[in-house]
C-alpha cells in the first residue's frame, strides 16, 4: 500500500497524512470536521488523486435518505414500461439503480478500490447516519427486490465530512476515524497560496497574508474568512491590480473575505481604530 | 505500557471502549503507525476521539502518560486519601493571590519531594502542606496561582503549572451537560404527520390497485405528501436571572429550531414572567400583546415556556407587578399565566433550576398552572410525553403551605 502524502495542489500536514493512512489501512470511514473552507470536501479528491483511485461523490441534502445511497427501485419506470414500453418488465434488475454507496461496493473491475465522499452528512435527518451503520461496517447489502447481494471486493475508502450542524450518533462515531482540520499556520498558509498563485509577487502575498490574519483575529466575527476565501481574495487582488500599499493601509475588496454585514462593520471599525493610533 | 495509557484516557474522561482500543493496538501491530511518538499521537487521537471537543482531554492524558508530567502513581496513592472530600474555601482576592509565592517547575518538584518526606497526614486549607483547598502550592482544589496539582479531584483555579502543556484544543472543549441531539430526538416525538401538504406524491398501492381494476390500463393516483403539523409556541425568559442558564437554553433552542422538524415554532421572549405584552425579538424591542397568543389557538399547538419562574412574589401576584421599565400591566402576572394555561391544553414549563428548589412560592404557583419539568434531557422526554397526553404527572415539589397564596 503506498502512503498518501497529499498532492501537488492539496498540501496536507503530517497529522492529516498519518490519519488518512491509518483510516485507509484500517478500512474505517474517515470523518473530517473543521471550519468551513479548510478543504474538507477537497480532501476526498486529493486522496483519490494521490492514490490514483476513482472518486465517487454523494452530496447529502436535507431530504436524502440512507436508502438512496444504496439503490433506488424505479417502480414508476417499470409501471410505465408495462403499459407503453418495450422492455421486458419481468426483469426487475434493469429497474434497480445503484446509488453512490451501492456503486462504491459494486465494482465492475474487481479488486479496484474507490474513494467515496459522503459530503455534509450532518445535513440529513438525525437518524441518517444510524441507518448507514450496518452497510458501512459490512460493506455489503442485499437488494431485496431481486435478492442480489452487492458486496465490496475491496473496502472503499470512505471520507465523510461534517459541518457539525447536527451532532452525530455515538454508535456511528465509534466506527469512524476522526480528524479535525485545523486552520493552517502562517507557513503552511503561505505554501498553500503559492500553490494556487505561483506567480504572485512576494510583497503582495506577504501584505495580503498579514492583513488576512489580522482580519481573522478580529474577535467575535460571525464568519471568519478561511483558506478558500484567502485564495479567492488573492485572485481578486491580482485581477483588480491592487497595489501593495493599498492592502497595507486598508482592506480592499472586503466583500471577498467578509460575507456578513456586521463583520464588515467590525472590520471597518478596527481599521478606523488602527488609523487613529 | 499501553494498557496504562488506556486507563489514563478513561480517567481523563474519554469514552474509549474496548473495540476502539483494540483498533489502536491493531494499527500498531500492523505497523500502520510509524515508530515516532508523534505518529502514534495523531493516529491514536484519530481513532479514540469523536469530536474536537475531546482533543483537549486526549492531550492532557497523553502528556500525563508519555511526558511524565503527572506524579508517579505510587506516591500519589496515599496522597489521594488526604486529598479526598475537599473543603471549599472562598476565592482569594487578587492582592492575596499576588502575595503568594510563585515557583518554577523544578523548584516546585524539589519542594514537593521535600514536603512529601516530612508530611504525616491530611491537611486542609493551609498554606504549606500538600492538601485541599488551601494556598499552598501543592495539592488540589487550591487557590495558589502557580501550584503543582496532586492527584485527581475537582480543580480549584486550574492553573497548576505542571498541567500547562500546549493544549491547543482547549477552546473546542465543551462540557455539554445537555446533548442537543438527545433533545432533538425527544422533540421529534411531537411530530404529527398529516397529509395536508400541497405537494403531491405518487400513491403507489392505490395506483396499482386501480390499474389492476382497469385491467392493466395505467391510472396514476396522487395524494398529498405527509407533513409534520405540530406547532409550538415557545416562550423564553431572557431576564437576568436566566443568564447562568444561557448555554442550556441555547442548546434547547437550537434543538427546537432545527432538530424537531416542526411545522412552525413561534418564539416570544419575556422578562421574569409573562405580563400584558411579550416580545417577538430577542433584543426586546418589538412588543406584542399576550392576548394575541391566547386568541384563536390552532389545534395541535403546544405551549412550551422556558424560564426559572423565580422572582419576588409581588412580581407575580401584584397588579402592576412588572419591574420592567414601561411594562404597565394592571393584571397580575399569575393571571396571565392562567390565561395561557386555559388557552393551551397542551402546555409545559421547562425550568433550568433543579427541582429541589421548586418549593419557592412563585415557582410552585406557576407549576400549579403549567406542568413543570426540569430542563434536562430526561425532563424534556417527560415534558414531551406530557404534551402528547400520555405523560406521568409532572414532578411538582409543592408543599401544601404555598398553595394558599393563590388558592
Amino acid at each position: 500500500m503506498n502512503r498518501w502524502t497529499g498532492t501537488k495542489t492539496y498540501l496536507a500536514d503530517e497529522g492529516l497524512q498519518t490519519t488518512v493512512n491509518v483510516a485507509v489501512a484500517l478500512g474505517r470511514p474517515l470523518l473530517v470536521k473543521g471550519e468551513p473552507g479548510t478543504g474538507k470536501t477537497l480532501l476526498a479528491q486529493a486522496i483519490a488523486d494521490g492514490l490514483e483511485l476513482p472518486l465517487l461523490t454523494w452530496h447529502v441534502k436535507s431530504t436524502t435518505r440512507a436508502q438512496d445511497g444504496l439503490y433506488v427501485y424505479d417502480t414508476v419506470a417499470r409501471l410505465n414500461d408495462s403499459r407503453f414500453g418495450d422492455r421486458d418488465v419481468r426483469d426487475i434488475e434493469q429497474y434497480i439503480r445503484l446509488g453512490p454507496l451501492g456503486m462504491a461496493f459494486d465494482q465492475s473491475i474487481p479488486e479496484r478500490r474507490v474513494v467515496l465522499l459522503i459530503d455534509e452528512i450532518d445535513k440529513a435527518d438525525l437518524e441518517f447516519p444510524n441507518d448507514l451503520l450496518h452497510e458501512l461496517d459490512a460493506m455489503r447489502f442485499r437488494v431485496s427486490e431481486t435478492g442480489r447481494e452487492v458486496a465490496a471486493a475491496a473496502r472503499p475508502i470512505v471520507v465523510i465530512t461534517s459541518n457539525a450542524e447536527k451532532e452525530l450518533p455515538d454508535a456511528f462515531l465509534r466506527r469512524c476515524v476522526f480528524h479535525y482540520i485545523e486552520f493552517p499556520d502562517e507557513a503552511l498558509l503561505t505554501k498553500i497560496c503559492r500553490v494556487h498563485h505561483p506567480h504572485i509577487e512576494d510583497a503582495l502575498l506577504a501584505a495580503a497574508l498579514r492583513k488576512f490574519l489580522q482580519v481573522r483575529s478580529i474577535p467575535d466575527l460571525k464568519k471568519r474568512p478561511s483558506t478558500s476565501e484567502l485564495i479567492d481574495w488573492l485572485a481578486a487582488l491580482k485581477l483588480a491590480g491592487v497595489h501593495v500599499e493599498k492592502i497595507e493601509q486598508g482592506l480592499p475588496l472586503p466583500g471577498v473575505l467578509l460575507k456578513q454585514e456586521t463583520d464588515t462593520q467590525r472590520a471597518a471599525r478596527l481599521r478606523a481604530a488602527t488609523a487613529r493610533s | 505500557m499501553f494498557i496504562a495509557f488506556h486507563a489514563m484516557l478513561r480517567t481523563a474522561g474519554l469514552k474509549v471502549g474496548l473495540s476502539e482500543w483494540l483498533t489502536v493496538v491493531r494499527a500498531l501491530d500492523d505497523g500502520l503507525i510509524g515508530p515516532s511518538l508523534r505518529e502514534f499521537y495523531t493516529a491514536a487521537r484519530a481513532i479514540v476521539c469523536r469530536d474536537e471537543a475531546d482533543f483537549d482531554r486526549f492531550d492532557l492524558a497523553f502528556a500525563a502518560h508519555f511526558q511524565g508530567v503527572a506524579l508517579p502513581v505510587e506516591i500519589a496513592k496515599p496522597l489521594q486519601e488526604w486529598l479526598d472530600s475537599p473543603v471549599i474555601r472562598p476565592a482569594l482576592t487578587p492582592e492575596e493571590l499576588a502575595a503568594l509565592d510563585r515557583y518554577d517547575l523544578d523548584e516546585l518538584k524539589r519542594l514537593y519531594e521535600e514536603r512529601l518526606r516530612e508530611q504525616d497526614g491530611r491537611h486542609e486549607g493551609g498554606n504549606r502542606w500538600i492538601g485541599t483547598g488551601g494556598m499552598s502550592p501543592f495539592g488540589q482544589g487550591g487557590q495558589h496561582p502557580g501550584g503543582l496539582r496532586v492527584g485527581e479531584g475537582a480543580p480549584g483555579r486550574g492553573q497548576a503549572v505542571a498541567s500547562a502543556r500546549a493544549r491547543r484544543f482547549r477552546n473546542y472543549r465543551s462540557d455539554h451537560v445537555l446533548d442537543t441531539r438527545a433533545m432533538a430526538v425527544a422533540i421529534r416525538k411531537l411530530r404529527r404527520l398529516e397529509r395536508a401538504s400541497r405537494r403531491l406524491e405518487l400513491d403507489l398501492p392505490e395506483t396499482i390497485d386501480r390499474t389492476a381494476k382497469n385491467a392493466g390500463d395505467l391510472e396514476i393516483v396522487e395524494r398529498p405528501e405527509r407533513r409534520n403539523q405540530a406547532r409550538v409556541v415557545l416562550l423564553l425568559d431572557s431576564g437576568g436571572s436566566m443568564d447562568p442558564h444561557s448555554r442550556v437554553v441555547e442548546a434547547f433552542f437550537s434543538a427546537m429550531k432545527q432538530g424537531g422538524g416542526l411545522r412552525e415554532v413561534e418564539v416570544c421572549y419575556f422578562h421574569n414572567c409573562v405580563y400584558g405584552e411579550v416580545y417577538s425579538d430577542i433584543a426586546m424591542l418589538k412588543r406584542k400583546p399576550t392576548e394575541d397568543l391566547t386568541r384563536s389557538v390552532p389545534p395541535a399547538t403546544h405551549l412550551v415556556v422556558v424560564g426559572d419562574a423565580w422572582m419576588a412574589p409581588r412580581e407575580l401576584f401584584a397588579d402592576y407587578g412588572a419591574i420592567e421599565y414601561g411594562m404597565l400591566d394592571p393584571v397580575p402576572a399569575i393571571e396571565r399565566v392562567r390565561q395561557l394555561a386555559a388557552a393551551y391544553p397542551r402546555r409545559v414549563w421547562l425550568n433550568p433550576i433543579p427541582d429541589n428548589y421548586w418549593a419557592e412560592p412563585t415557582i410552585a404557583a406557576i407549576a400549579q398552572l403549567v406542568p413543570m419539568f426540569p430542563l434536562t434531557v430526561d425532563g424534556m422526554t417527560a415534558a414531551v410525553a406530557q404534551l402528547l397526553g400520555r405523560g406521568t404527572k409532572a414532578a411538582r415539589a409543592v408543599p401544601r403551605s404555598s398553595q394558599r397564596v393563590f388558592g
